[in-house]
């Protein structure tokens, strides 16, 4: 009994960080939700108005940040596994340097990726310059910048590391008896990769994309500076908690979106899970 | 120096033939130019101490490695080119190599999945190995919960399902504590049996070879010193190297003039050969303490310098002409034992003695 005793009290620091940190915003969120605006004034209430206002008014921009952010996610995810993949087996000893490099990047700030792909796809950027130099266009690509593709591309390179960090990680743990026995047992490199590899990295696979989707269905910065017309969730929540000040309607979109994006990554997991089934 | 290929009283073609097979790191050499014939239904041990090159020739077999020189048949078909994955070869590692994200049962029948095999027959051959290997109580476990022997008989199990035509084994048993590893032994010799297959296996443990294979091809840097049957190996040691690697073995200098050898420590008998250094070599249990008026055909005199005894049997270590030693097992039950400083003389029968090149 006593045993237990102490066991709550060592688990009592973390608990409560955990409580003050995560359980409480996100309780206060939730009640938040079921409020009202009177007046610029926050009023407690117990309406559902706001959930309606987000099902009605905001699906089709929800929506939209779910695919762009699922589409950054398998694009990350995919590079992600290709560079931990050919950093485990393939670099040798220049592994170590790679990885250096990989964590080079979480440094050189957010802004300056943005603004440097603003450099290379703008109209008179990098790229449109290079390709009309060397004769294969008369006039500049002016959907290159401003547009999905632009915001897609900004975020996976920003997003890369946290896709190759936990890949890695579970990839170092894959031995290379192991491989060379599932070669030995009859699988071609391929299914080796498919049988073997990946899913001995299921938990880092899936721990990049929850992060590389995370990161860019709450991103608001790159669609506004790169991004076309259309607008990501991201960039109409933050205002309903500034210069619209709506704070419920704020809550309730970002509660929809916590629970779209643990359905995405659920789906993604099971996904993940089926293919790496025996 | 002599890569010695005996064929086999049956006269059966060999199975795997390596011919002028070398391989190179750099500038290092890890397998000199060697030929290698093994035939089948044996039990093949490739012993040597490490570094000498065996694990590179075990790869070099199973296509892990590509040989710098030299091609390899299987069968009748050149596999040289051919990548493990479609060789008839499969292999248990040191390590093992079990895939851990996978059942007992899933591991085992990995190979048979790859294949592509009806649900039903891969089902069926599973239970099968399950039940020759001892498995069947722990076919759900995850690997990661079983013991050492537990996890080598799943290695075992998920090569031999396949049927391949060599099963290859690297240091099968170097992990295992004293105990299991006798018990592997026995299993391993069992499996071999009722298997019906051919083993080749690595080891650096002389004992491991002599109790397992029938067969041994001895390495020492990179090269096959003798290849022989394991009797042979041990009774006629073809060098001085192979001598001193398997089982215990005195090793007396000498040199052969016109036809005699005249051994350091004092007895001389007629040897045809090349003229030069040479060296003796006897095993410990074939030399004999003679007592008053018996005789052998090579005797030598010296002074007992050390007297151990090791429960079957009594080590005594005999000083003798030319600062040559001579190590004489004698049976312990029944000799009388020799006191330190007694003069003794030993002797041995000619047939009992190999003359190697120094």
């Amino acid at each position: 009994m006593e045993n237990r005793l102490t066991a709550y009290w060592l688990a009592a620091p973390s608990a409560l960080i955990f409580v003050v940190l995560f359980i409480a915003p996100m309780a206060f969120f939730v009640v938040l939700s079921f409020w009202q605006v009177d007046y610029f004034v926050l009023t407690p209430a117990a309406t559902l108005a706001n959930y309606r206002d987000v099902f009605v008014n905001y699906w089709h921009v929800m929506a939209f940040t779910v695919a762009l952010a699922t589409a950054t996610a398998v694009v990350t995810t995919l590079a992600g596994f290709v560079f931990s993949f050919l950093a485990r087996f393939r670099a040798g000893k220049w592994a170590q340097a790679l990885l250096f490099i990989v964590l080079i990047t979480l440094f050189g700030g957010y802004l300056m990726k943005i603004y440097a792909w603003k450099t290379i796809l703008g109209n008179e950027g990098v790229l449109n310059t290079a390709l009309i130099a060397m004769g294969f266009i008369s006039t500049p690509i002016t959907t290159l910048l401003y547009s999905p593709q632009a915001v897609v591309i900004t975020l996976v390179h920003f997003s890369l590391p946290f896709a190759v960090l936990p890949i890695y990680a579970s990839m170092r743990g894959v031995t290379d008896i192991e491989v060379e026995a599932a070669r030995d047992l009859g699988a071609g490199r391929w299914a080796t990769l498919a049988t073997v590899i990946v899913p001995r990295c299921q938990a880092g696979i899936v721990a990049g994309f929850s992060f590389v989707f995370l990161i860019t269905a709450g991103d608001y910065v790159t669609p506004l500076l790169v991004g076309g017309k259309q607008t990501m969730i991201g960039n109409l929540i933050a205002p309903q908690f500034g210069a619209q000040f709506n704070w419920p309607l704020g809550a309730a979109m970002s509660l929809v979106m916590l629970l779209v994006a643990v359905a995405v990554i659920f789906v993604f997991r099971t996904l993940v899970a089926w293919w790496s089934r025996p | 120096m002599i890569a010695q290929t005996q064929m086999q009283t049956s006269g059966e073609p060999a199975l795997l033939k390596l011919r002028g097979v070398s391989r190179r790191y750099g500038d290092v050499t890890a397998v000199q130019p060697l030929d290698l014939d093994i035939f089948p239904r044996d039990f093949v041990a490739i012993l040597g101490p490490s570094g000498c090159g065996k694990t590179t020739l075990l790869r070099i077999i199973g296509g892990f490695v590509a040989p710098t020189t030299g091609t390899i048949e299987i069968d009748g078909r050149d596999v040289t080119g051919i990548g493990p994955e479609k060789r008839p070869t499969n292999t248990v590692f040191q390590g093992y190599g079990l895939f851990p994200h996978m059942s007992v049962r899933q591991n085992i029948g990995y190979g048979l999945r790859l294949q592509k095999r009806p649900r039903s027959e891969i089902d069926d051959r599973v239970a099968e190995a399950l039940r020759l290997s001892r498995l069947s109580e722990l076919a759900d476990r995850s690997v990661t919960a079983l013991s050492g022997g537990q996890q080598q008989r799943v290695a075992l199990a998920r090569a031999l399902i396949l049927r391949p035509k060599v099963l290859l084994l690297d240091e099968p048993l170097a992990a295992l504590d004293l105990k299991l590893r006798h018990a592997m032994q026995d299993e391993l010799r069992r499996l071999h049996q009722e298997f019906g297959g051919t083993f080749v296996f690595v080891t650096h443990d002389q004992g491991e070879a002599l109790s397992l294979a029938n067969r041994i091809a001895v390495m020492n840097a990179g090269r096959i010193e003798q290849e022989g049957g394991a009797e042979t190996i041990y009774a006629a040691p073809a060098t001085r190297f192979v001598a001193t690697f398997i089982g215990d073995a005195n090793l007396l200098d000498g040199e052969r003039r016109d036809g005699e050898v005249r051994l350091a420590a004092g007895p001389a008998f007629a040897d045809a050969g090349p003229a030069g250094a040479v060296s003796v070599v006897v095993r410990p249990k074939s030399v004999s303490i003679l007592g008053e008026g018996e005789h052998a055909e090579v005797e030598l005199a010296g002074t007992v310098a050390e007297v151990v005894y090791l429960g079957d049997h009594i080590k005594c270590t005999v000083g003798a002409a030319g600062g040559q030693s001579v190590v004489v097992h004698l049976d312990a039950a029944t000799a009388s034992r020799p006191a330190v400083g007694d003069k003794v003389r030993l002797g041995w029968q000619l047939s009992k003695q190999r003359i190697v090149s120094a």
